[in-house]
Protein backbone atom coordinates (compact mmCIF):
# COMPACT_ATOMS: atom_id res chain seq x y z
CA UNK A 1 0.00 0.00 0.00
CA UNK A 2 1.36 3.23 -1.02
CA UNK A 3 2.22 6.00 2.00
CA UNK A 4 -0.81 8.37 0.70
CA UNK A 5 -3.25 5.73 0.73
CA UNK A 6 -2.21 4.51 3.83
CA UNK A 7 -2.32 8.17 5.23
CA UNK A 8 -5.74 9.28 3.59
CA UNK A 9 -6.97 5.62 4.88
CA UNK A 10 -5.49 6.49 8.78
CA UNK A 11 -6.72 10.09 8.21
CA UNK A 12 -10.53 8.65 7.38
CA UNK A 13 -11.10 6.22 9.78
CA UNK A 14 -9.50 8.55 12.90
CA UNK A 15 -11.76 11.50 11.82
CA UNK A 16 -14.88 8.89 11.41
CA UNK A 17 -14.47 7.44 14.91
CA UNK A 18 -13.53 10.65 16.53
CA UNK A 19 -17.12 12.18 14.69
CA UNK A 20 -18.78 8.79 16.15
CA UNK A 21 -17.38 9.85 19.44
CA UNK A 22 -18.47 13.62 19.59
CA UNK A 23 -21.94 12.91 17.58
CA UNK A 24 -23.32 9.74 19.30
CA UNK A 25 -23.42 10.77 23.34
CA UNK A 26 -25.12 14.12 22.02
CA UNK A 27 -28.19 12.80 19.93
CA UNK A 28 -30.43 12.56 22.93
CA UNK A 29 -30.17 16.39 23.49
CA UNK A 30 -32.04 16.70 20.67
CA UNK A 31 -34.85 14.95 21.43
CA UNK A 32 -34.64 15.53 25.41
CA UNK A 33 -37.65 17.47 26.58
CA UNK A 34 -38.44 18.89 30.05
CA UNK A 35 -40.41 15.68 31.09
CA UNK A 36 -43.50 18.55 31.58
CA UNK A 37 -44.01 18.66 28.07
CA UNK A 38 -45.10 14.34 28.58
CA UNK A 39 -46.69 14.85 31.82
CA UNK A 40 -47.82 17.12 34.50
CA UNK A 41 -48.22 17.41 38.06
CA UNK A 42 -51.52 19.50 37.85
CA UNK A 43 -53.01 20.42 34.63
CA UNK A 44 -52.67 17.68 31.27
CA UNK A 45 -49.45 17.79 29.21
CA UNK A 46 -49.34 19.52 25.93
CA UNK A 47 -47.95 15.99 24.28
CA UNK A 48 -51.27 14.30 26.32
CA UNK A 49 -53.31 16.48 25.29
CA UNK A 50 -51.97 15.82 21.57
CA UNK A 51 -52.44 11.65 22.16
CA UNK A 52 -55.90 12.32 23.59
CA UNK A 53 -57.05 14.32 21.01
CA UNK A 54 -56.30 11.16 18.15
CA UNK A 55 -58.18 8.89 20.42
CA UNK A 56 -61.35 10.74 20.90
CA UNK A 57 -61.25 10.91 17.38
CA UNK A 58 -60.73 7.47 16.80
CA UNK A 59 -64.42 7.54 18.93
CA UNK A 60 -65.72 9.74 17.09
CA UNK A 61 -65.24 8.46 13.49
CA UNK A 62 -66.79 4.62 13.18
CA UNK A 63 -64.50 4.59 9.96
CA UNK A 64 -61.28 5.16 11.67
CA UNK A 65 -62.30 3.71 14.72
CA UNK A 66 -63.11 0.19 12.87
CA UNK A 67 -59.81 0.36 10.53
CA UNK A 68 -57.20 0.68 13.50
CA UNK A 69 -59.40 -1.71 15.34
CA UNK A 70 -58.69 -4.36 12.64
CA UNK A 71 -55.07 -3.73 12.23
CA UNK A 72 -54.88 -4.71 15.88
CA UNK A 73 -57.13 -7.66 15.82
CA UNK A 74 -55.28 -9.22 13.06
CA UNK A 75 -52.55 -9.86 15.35
CA UNK A 76 -54.29 -9.76 18.75
CA UNK A 77 -57.98 -9.37 19.88
CA UNK A 78 -56.64 -8.13 23.71
CA UNK A 79 -54.86 -5.05 22.08
CA UNK A 80 -58.76 -4.03 21.35
CA UNK A 81 -60.01 -4.75 24.67
CA UNK A 82 -56.69 -3.06 26.26
CA UNK A 83 -56.92 -0.44 24.27
CA UNK A 84 -60.46 0.43 25.19
CA UNK A 85 -59.85 -0.20 29.06
CA UNK A 86 -56.33 2.57 28.83
CA UNK A 87 -58.51 5.12 27.28
CA UNK A 88 -60.93 4.87 29.92
CA UNK A 89 -58.75 4.95 32.65
CA UNK A 90 -56.50 7.98 30.91
CA UNK A 91 -60.46 9.68 30.31
CA UNK A 92 -61.04 9.40 33.90
CA UNK A 93 -57.71 11.09 35.15
CA UNK A 94 -58.00 13.92 32.16
CA UNK A 95 -61.35 14.77 33.92
CA UNK A 96 -60.16 14.90 37.00
CA UNK A 97 -57.24 17.21 36.00
CA UNK A 98 -59.65 19.63 34.01
CA UNK A 99 -62.93 19.39 35.15
CA UNK A 100 -64.02 21.93 32.66
CA UNK A 101 -63.87 18.76 30.05
CA UNK A 102 -65.44 15.94 32.31
CA UNK A 103 -68.76 16.12 29.83
CA UNK A 104 -66.91 15.36 27.09
CA UNK A 105 -64.87 12.68 28.11
CA UNK A 106 -67.84 11.36 30.06
CA UNK A 107 -69.57 10.64 26.38
CA UNK A 108 -66.40 8.73 25.31
CA UNK A 109 -66.19 7.01 28.23
CA UNK A 110 -69.62 5.97 28.42
CA UNK A 111 -69.20 5.28 24.67
CA UNK A 112 -66.75 2.60 25.40
CA UNK A 113 -67.50 0.71 28.75
CA UNK A 114 -71.12 0.37 26.97
CA UNK A 115 -69.66 -1.09 23.29
CA UNK A 116 -67.32 -2.90 24.82
CA UNK A 117 -69.75 -4.57 27.62
CA UNK A 118 -72.24 -5.46 24.47
CA UNK A 119 -69.09 -7.32 22.84
CA UNK A 120 -68.96 -9.62 25.51
CA UNK A 121 -72.23 -10.23 25.81
CA UNK A 122 -73.35 -10.83 22.45
CA UNK A 123 -69.93 -12.57 21.55
CA UNK A 124 -68.63 -14.21 24.72
CA UNK A 125 -65.87 -14.06 26.47
CA UNK A 126 -63.41 -15.48 23.41
CA UNK A 127 -63.85 -12.13 21.48
CA UNK A 128 -61.39 -10.47 23.63
CA UNK A 129 -59.07 -13.18 24.00
CA UNK A 130 -56.32 -15.39 21.93
CA UNK A 131 -57.23 -18.26 20.34
CA UNK A 132 -55.64 -20.33 22.64
CA UNK A 133 -57.93 -19.43 25.44
CA UNK A 134 -60.45 -22.81 23.37
CA UNK A 135 -57.73 -24.76 23.39
CA UNK A 136 -59.20 -26.44 26.56
CA UNK A 137 -61.54 -25.64 29.25
CA UNK A 138 -61.17 -23.25 32.43
CA UNK A 139 -60.56 -25.28 35.63
CA UNK A 140 -63.40 -23.19 37.71
CA UNK A 141 -66.86 -23.17 35.52
CA UNK A 142 -68.35 -21.34 34.48
CA UNK A 143 -65.46 -19.87 32.12
CA UNK A 144 -64.66 -16.57 32.84
CA UNK A 145 -61.36 -14.57 32.43
CA UNK A 146 -60.10 -12.01 35.70
CA UNK A 147 -58.27 -10.10 32.55
CA UNK A 148 -61.51 -9.01 31.27
CA UNK A 149 -63.71 -8.73 34.61
CA UNK A 150 -60.72 -7.12 35.92
CA UNK A 151 -60.37 -4.34 33.26
CA UNK A 152 -63.68 -3.83 32.91
CA UNK A 153 -64.84 -3.06 36.51
CA UNK A 154 -61.98 -0.57 36.74
CA UNK A 155 -63.16 1.02 33.54
CA UNK A 156 -66.60 1.12 35.53
CA UNK A 157 -65.40 2.28 39.00
CA UNK A 158 -62.77 4.79 37.39
CA UNK A 159 -66.47 6.42 35.36
CA UNK A 160 -67.88 6.47 38.74
CA UNK A 161 -64.97 8.25 41.06
CA UNK A 162 -65.36 10.95 38.11
CA UNK A 163 -69.18 10.71 38.24
CA UNK A 164 -71.88 8.54 39.44
CA UNK A 165 -73.82 6.95 36.98
CA UNK A 166 -76.58 4.56 38.88
CA UNK A 167 -76.34 1.71 35.93
CA UNK A 168 -72.53 1.16 36.61
CA UNK A 169 -73.17 0.80 39.80
CA UNK A 170 -75.24 -2.52 39.70
CA UNK A 171 -72.96 -3.58 37.20
CA UNK A 172 -69.89 -2.64 38.94
CA UNK A 173 -70.95 -4.47 42.14
CA UNK A 174 -71.82 -7.47 40.10
CA UNK A 175 -68.02 -7.85 38.71
CA UNK A 176 -66.56 -7.54 41.86
CA UNK A 177 -68.76 -10.46 43.34
CA UNK A 178 -68.05 -12.54 40.24
CA UNK A 179 -64.20 -11.84 40.59
CA UNK A 180 -64.21 -12.19 44.74
CA UNK A 181 -66.30 -15.32 44.40
CA UNK A 182 -63.42 -16.52 42.23
CA UNK A 183 -60.54 -15.26 43.96
CA UNK A 184 -61.80 -16.82 46.99
CA UNK A 185 -62.90 -20.49 45.15
CA UNK A 186 -59.56 -22.19 45.84
CA UNK A 187 -56.68 -22.33 48.27
CA UNK A 188 -55.41 -19.56 46.95
CA UNK A 189 -56.26 -15.75 46.01
CA UNK A 190 -55.77 -16.90 42.92
CA UNK A 191 -57.95 -16.70 39.27
CA UNK A 192 -57.66 -17.56 35.33
CA UNK A 193 -57.61 -15.44 32.47
CA UNK A 194 -56.89 -18.03 30.20
CA UNK A 195 -57.31 -22.12 31.02
CA UNK A 196 -54.93 -23.02 34.05
CA UNK A 197 -53.00 -19.57 32.99
CA UNK A 198 -53.48 -16.45 35.45
CA UNK A 199 -51.13 -13.21 35.20
CA UNK A 200 -49.88 -10.95 37.73
CA UNK A 201 -51.22 -7.81 36.10
CA UNK A 202 -54.37 -8.95 35.64
CA UNK A 203 -54.39 -9.74 39.52
CA UNK A 204 -53.50 -6.43 40.12
CA UNK A 205 -55.41 -4.47 38.31
CA UNK A 206 -58.56 -6.17 39.53
CA UNK A 207 -57.64 -5.58 43.27
CA UNK A 208 -56.84 -2.24 42.03
CA UNK A 209 -60.39 -2.28 41.18
CA UNK A 210 -61.38 -4.10 44.07
CA UNK A 211 -60.20 -1.07 46.21
CA UNK A 212 -61.71 1.40 43.82
CA UNK A 213 -65.25 0.04 44.47
CA UNK A 214 -64.64 -0.58 48.40
CA UNK A 215 -64.49 2.99 48.02
CA UNK A 216 -67.15 4.34 45.91
CA UNK A 217 -69.77 1.22 47.73
CA UNK A 218 -68.73 1.33 51.45
CA UNK A 219 -67.83 -2.72 50.96
CA UNK A 220 -64.69 -4.05 52.43
CA UNK A 221 -62.24 -6.36 50.71
CA UNK A 222 -59.41 -5.72 52.58
CA UNK A 223 -59.02 -8.91 53.84
CA UNK A 224 -58.69 -10.46 50.37
CA UNK A 225 -56.33 -7.72 49.76
CA UNK A 226 -53.93 -8.64 52.60
CA UNK A 227 -54.47 -12.58 52.10
CA UNK A 228 -53.12 -11.56 48.24
CA UNK A 229 -50.45 -9.71 48.76
CA UNK A 230 -49.04 -12.36 51.13
CA UNK A 231 -49.79 -14.58 48.95
CA UNK A 232 -48.03 -12.85 46.16
CA UNK A 233 -44.64 -12.23 48.43
CA UNK A 234 -44.75 -15.95 49.45
CA UNK A 235 -45.05 -17.38 46.48
CA UNK A 236 -45.08 -15.26 43.16
CA UNK A 237 -41.26 -13.57 43.89
CA UNK A 238 -38.08 -14.69 41.55
CA UNK A 239 -35.88 -15.66 43.59
CA UNK A 240 -33.43 -13.89 41.86
CA UNK A 241 -34.48 -10.57 41.15
CA UNK A 242 -36.87 -10.36 43.91
CA UNK A 243 -39.67 -9.05 40.91
CA UNK A 244 -43.04 -10.46 41.05
CA UNK A 245 -43.28 -13.13 38.33
CA UNK A 246 -45.84 -12.40 35.22
CA UNK A 247 -47.88 -15.31 35.03
CA UNK A 248 -49.06 -18.53 37.22
CA UNK A 249 -50.86 -21.54 37.34
CA UNK A 250 -53.88 -21.72 39.77
CA UNK A 251 -52.09 -23.30 42.29
CA UNK A 252 -49.36 -20.53 42.25
CA UNK A 253 -46.58 -22.23 41.02
CA UNK A 254 -45.04 -19.87 38.72
CA UNK A 255 -44.92 -20.06 34.67
CA UNK A 256 -43.20 -17.17 33.66
CA UNK A 257 -40.64 -15.22 35.20
CA UNK A 258 -40.75 -10.94 35.56
CA UNK A 259 -41.50 -9.38 32.63
CA UNK A 260 -41.25 -5.84 31.67
CA UNK A 261 -44.35 -5.72 30.26
CA UNK A 262 -46.34 -6.73 33.49
CA UNK A 263 -44.45 -5.31 36.30
CA UNK A 264 -44.26 -1.25 35.63
CA UNK A 265 -48.13 -1.52 35.59
CA UNK A 266 -48.54 -3.94 38.90
CA UNK A 267 -46.01 -1.63 40.84
CA UNK A 268 -48.69 1.45 40.05
CA UNK A 269 -51.36 -1.04 40.81
CA UNK A 270 -49.69 -2.13 44.20
CA UNK A 271 -49.77 1.46 45.08
CA UNK A 272 -53.36 1.32 46.07
CA UNK A 273 -52.89 -1.70 47.90
CA UNK A 274 -49.19 -1.38 49.59
CA UNK A 275 -47.19 1.35 49.05
CA UNK A 276 -43.91 -0.36 50.39
CA UNK A 277 -44.19 -3.20 48.38
CA UNK A 278 -45.27 -1.40 45.16
CA UNK A 279 -42.20 1.00 45.91
CA UNK A 280 -39.96 -2.25 46.04
CA UNK A 281 -40.98 -3.66 43.30
CA UNK A 282 -40.42 -0.51 40.89
CA UNK A 283 -37.35 0.13 42.67
CA UNK A 284 -36.45 -3.39 41.78
CA UNK A 285 -37.54 -3.17 38.48
CA UNK A 286 -36.12 -0.24 37.12
CA UNK A 287 -32.96 -1.91 38.46
CA UNK A 288 -33.03 -4.80 36.88
CA UNK A 289 -35.13 -3.81 33.78
CA UNK A 290 -34.07 -0.29 33.02
CA UNK A 291 -31.35 0.79 30.98
CA UNK A 292 -29.95 4.18 29.74
CA UNK A 293 -27.51 4.28 26.58
CA UNK A 294 -26.45 7.26 25.41
CA UNK A 295 -28.83 9.54 27.27
CA UNK A 296 -31.84 7.50 25.25
CA UNK A 297 -33.77 5.04 28.08
CA UNK A 298 -35.37 1.72 27.62
CA UNK A 299 -36.53 -1.23 29.39
CA UNK A 300 -36.25 -4.92 28.87
CA UNK A 301 -38.23 -7.32 29.04
CA UNK A 302 -36.67 -9.88 31.11
CA UNK A 303 -34.06 -9.45 34.05
CA UNK A 304 -30.54 -10.77 33.37
CA UNK A 305 -31.39 -13.75 35.57
CA UNK A 306 -34.42 -14.89 33.66
CA UNK A 307 -34.49 -15.38 29.84
CA UNK A 308 -38.18 -15.97 28.58
CA UNK A 309 -39.30 -16.14 24.99
CA UNK A 310 -40.04 -13.46 22.24
CA UNK A 311 -44.07 -13.20 22.39
CA UNK A 312 -46.63 -11.00 21.67
CA UNK A 313 -46.34 -9.05 24.85
CA UNK A 314 -42.68 -8.16 24.48
CA UNK A 315 -42.74 -7.28 20.89
CA UNK A 316 -39.77 -7.71 19.01
CA UNK A 317 -36.00 -7.54 20.88
CA UNK A 318 -33.37 -5.92 19.67
CA UNK A 319 -30.40 -8.20 20.08
CA UNK A 320 -27.43 -7.30 21.99
CA UNK A 321 -29.40 -3.96 24.16
CA UNK A 322 -32.47 -6.37 24.53
CA UNK A 323 -34.51 -3.69 24.04
CA UNK A 324 -38.22 -4.49 24.39
CA UNK A 325 -41.13 -2.61 22.57
CA UNK A 326 -43.74 -3.73 25.50
CA UNK A 327 -41.35 -3.46 28.31
CA UNK A 328 -40.61 0.01 27.05
CA UNK A 329 -43.86 1.59 26.73
CA UNK A 330 -45.31 0.30 30.26
CA UNK A 331 -41.86 1.61 31.52
CA UNK A 332 -43.58 4.83 31.06
CA UNK A 333 -45.93 4.18 33.70
CA UNK A 334 -43.95 2.93 36.18
CA UNK A 335 -41.41 6.56 36.27
CA UNK A 336 -44.78 8.49 35.92
CA UNK A 337 -46.25 6.20 38.84
CA UNK A 338 -43.23 6.66 41.36
CA UNK A 339 -42.19 10.39 39.70
CA UNK A 340 -39.00 9.25 38.74
CA UNK A 341 -38.42 12.48 36.19
CA UNK A 342 -34.92 11.39 35.08
CA UNK A 343 -36.13 8.02 33.33
CA UNK A 344 -39.23 9.27 32.23
CA UNK A 345 -37.58 12.30 30.52
CA UNK A 346 -35.02 10.09 29.10
CA UNK A 347 -37.86 7.36 27.90
CA UNK A 348 -39.81 10.05 26.46
CA UNK A 349 -36.34 10.74 24.64
CA UNK A 350 -36.00 7.30 23.16
CA UNK A 351 -40.12 7.58 22.05
CA UNK A 352 -39.46 10.52 20.03
CA UNK A 353 -36.15 9.77 18.48
CA UNK A 354 -37.57 5.94 17.67
CA UNK A 355 -40.90 5.68 17.45
CA UNK A 356 -41.85 7.62 14.67
CA UNK A 357 -44.06 10.55 16.13
CA UNK A 358 -46.73 12.03 13.40
CA UNK A 359 -48.89 15.02 14.16
CA UNK A 360 -51.74 16.29 12.47
CA UNK A 361 -54.02 18.83 13.13
CA UNK A 362 -53.38 18.85 16.79
CA UNK A 363 -53.16 15.48 17.13
CA UNK A 364 -50.35 12.89 18.03
CA UNK A 365 -49.60 9.09 16.85
CA UNK A 366 -46.78 6.98 17.28
CA UNK A 367 -46.25 5.75 14.00
CA UNK A 368 -44.36 2.74 15.62
CA UNK A 369 -47.04 1.93 18.14
CA UNK A 370 -50.45 1.14 17.95
CA UNK A 371 -53.59 2.05 19.42
CA UNK A 372 -53.21 0.28 22.48
CA UNK A 373 -49.27 1.43 22.85
CA UNK A 374 -50.59 4.86 22.30
CA UNK A 375 -53.46 4.69 24.93
CA UNK A 376 -51.02 3.48 27.59
CA UNK A 377 -48.94 6.30 26.70
CA UNK A 378 -51.38 8.17 27.24
CA UNK A 379 -52.68 6.81 30.59
CA UNK A 380 -49.23 7.18 31.72
CA UNK A 381 -49.19 10.94 30.88
CA UNK A 382 -51.91 11.65 32.68
CA UNK A 383 -52.56 9.07 36.11
CA UNK A 384 -52.22 10.22 39.32
CA UNK A 385 -55.74 12.21 40.19
CA UNK A 386 -57.70 8.42 40.53
CA UNK A 387 -55.22 6.90 42.44
CA UNK A 388 -54.88 9.99 44.70
CA UNK A 389 -58.76 10.30 45.08
CA UNK A 390 -58.45 6.69 46.81
CA UNK A 391 -55.58 7.32 48.78
CA UNK A 392 -56.62 10.68 50.09
CA UNK A 393 -60.10 8.96 51.17
CA UNK A 394 -58.15 6.44 53.10
CA UNK A 395 -55.61 9.21 54.92
CA UNK A 396 -59.04 10.90 56.25
CA UNK B 1 -26.83 21.09 -21.36
CA UNK B 2 -28.17 17.94 -20.53
CA UNK B 3 -24.60 15.75 -21.09
CA UNK B 4 -22.47 18.09 -19.27
CA UNK B 5 -25.06 18.50 -16.02
CA UNK B 6 -24.60 15.19 -15.96
CA UNK B 7 -20.74 14.93 -16.50
CA UNK B 8 -20.50 17.01 -14.06
CA UNK B 9 -22.70 14.96 -11.33
CA UNK B 10 -20.53 11.60 -12.60
CA UNK B 11 -17.33 14.00 -11.73
CA UNK B 12 -18.33 15.19 -8.54
CA UNK B 13 -19.34 11.24 -8.25
CA UNK B 14 -16.10 10.38 -8.40
CA UNK B 15 -14.13 10.63 -5.25
CA UNK B 16 -11.15 8.19 -3.27
CA UNK B 17 -12.51 6.29 -0.66
CA UNK B 18 -12.27 7.77 3.06
CA UNK B 19 -11.57 11.47 1.87
CA UNK B 20 -14.08 14.21 2.92
CA UNK B 21 -15.35 14.42 -0.62
CA UNK B 22 -16.23 10.78 0.00
CA UNK B 23 -17.84 10.91 2.94
CA UNK B 24 -20.20 14.16 1.50
CA UNK B 25 -21.39 12.22 -1.26
CA UNK B 26 -22.60 9.48 1.02
CA UNK B 27 -23.96 12.08 3.38
CA UNK B 28 -25.88 13.46 0.73
CA UNK B 29 -27.00 10.09 -1.31
CA UNK B 30 -28.78 8.93 2.77
CA UNK B 31 -30.52 12.02 2.71
CA UNK B 32 -31.62 11.61 -1.08
CA UNK B 33 -32.74 7.84 -0.37
CA UNK B 34 -34.23 9.05 3.10
CA UNK B 35 -36.19 11.91 1.77
CA UNK B 36 -37.40 9.33 -1.27
CA UNK B 37 -38.83 7.21 1.82
CA UNK B 38 -40.25 10.11 3.71
CA UNK B 39 -42.27 11.76 1.01
CA UNK B 40 -43.40 8.01 -0.14
CA UNK B 41 -45.14 7.58 3.03
CA UNK B 42 -43.12 4.51 4.45
CA UNK B 43 -42.68 6.53 8.01
CA UNK B 44 -46.48 4.53 8.42
CA UNK B 45 -45.22 1.20 7.87
CA UNK B 46 -42.53 1.16 10.84
CA UNK B 47 -46.13 -0.33 12.85
CA UNK B 48 -44.59 -3.24 12.35
CA UNK B 49 -42.46 -3.12 15.62
CA UNK B 50 -45.26 -3.41 17.54
CA UNK B 51 -46.48 -5.95 15.63
CA UNK B 52 -49.40 -4.48 13.67
CA UNK B 53 -49.95 -4.31 9.94
CA UNK B 54 -50.37 -0.55 9.07
CA UNK B 55 -52.53 -1.67 6.29
CA UNK B 56 -55.03 -4.32 6.50
CA UNK B 57 -54.96 -4.91 2.63
CA UNK B 58 -51.50 -5.53 2.64
CA UNK B 59 -49.43 -8.68 3.02
CA UNK B 60 -47.37 -8.35 6.30
CA UNK B 61 -43.90 -9.61 4.78
CA UNK B 62 -44.74 -6.47 2.36
CA UNK B 63 -45.77 -4.17 5.22
CA UNK B 64 -42.57 -5.11 7.22
CA UNK B 65 -40.16 -4.77 4.37
CA UNK B 66 -40.92 -1.14 3.59
CA UNK B 67 -41.28 -0.41 7.58
CA UNK B 68 -37.42 -2.12 7.51
CA UNK B 69 -36.50 -0.27 4.78
CA UNK B 70 -37.68 3.33 6.44
CA UNK B 71 -36.05 2.49 9.59
CA UNK B 72 -32.43 1.76 8.34
CA UNK B 73 -32.70 4.95 6.16
CA UNK B 74 -33.91 6.88 8.81
CA UNK B 75 -31.34 5.94 11.28
CA UNK B 76 -28.51 6.15 8.50
CA UNK B 77 -29.73 9.81 8.39
CA UNK B 78 -30.20 10.51 12.28
CA UNK B 79 -26.70 8.45 12.86
CA UNK B 80 -24.57 8.23 10.07
CA UNK B 81 -25.03 11.39 8.08
CA UNK B 82 -23.93 13.78 11.28
CA UNK B 83 -21.05 11.53 11.48
CA UNK B 84 -20.01 11.98 7.86
CA UNK B 85 -20.14 15.50 7.29
CA UNK B 86 -18.48 15.73 11.35
CA UNK B 87 -15.92 13.46 9.38
CA UNK B 88 -15.40 15.46 6.49
CA UNK B 89 -15.14 18.39 8.14
CA UNK B 90 -12.56 17.12 10.84
CA UNK B 91 -10.34 15.71 8.19
CA UNK B 92 -10.39 18.87 6.52
CA UNK B 93 -8.89 20.96 9.79
CA UNK B 94 -6.17 17.76 10.40
CA UNK B 95 -5.09 18.30 6.56
CA UNK B 96 -5.02 21.90 6.63
CA UNK B 97 -3.17 21.44 10.26
CA UNK B 98 -0.74 19.06 8.96
CA UNK B 99 0.09 21.16 5.71
CA UNK B 100 1.08 23.57 8.35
Amino acid sequence: MKAETFHRYLLGTVSLLLAAGVWLPCVHLFFKKDPETFRCKESIAPKARELAARHLQLWTDPGLRRQELEKMRASNAEWDFMGRSFLVWSLANMGLREPASKQAYLQVMDQIIDETIKLEQEHGIYFFLMPYAKARSYDVQPARSLFLDGEIALMLAARRILEEKPEYKTQLAERIRLMVERLKHGALPIAESYPDECWTFDHAVALAAIKLADHLDGTDHEVLLRDWIAMAKQKLLHRESGLLVSSFTLRGDPLDGPEGSTIWMVAHCLQLLDEDFARDQYQRARKELGRTVCGFSYAREWPKSWNGPMDIDSGPIVPVLQISAGASGMAFTGASAFGDDAFLSSLAATLDFSAFPSRRNGRLKYCASNQVGDAALLYAAVLGPLWEAIKGQSKR
Amino acid sequence: MNSSFFQRCRRFGRAKFLTPKDFLIRAAVITGFFLIAHLAGLREYTSFLSGTVASPDMGWQQAAFFGLVYLILYFAFVLLVPILLLAALLQILFRSFLRG
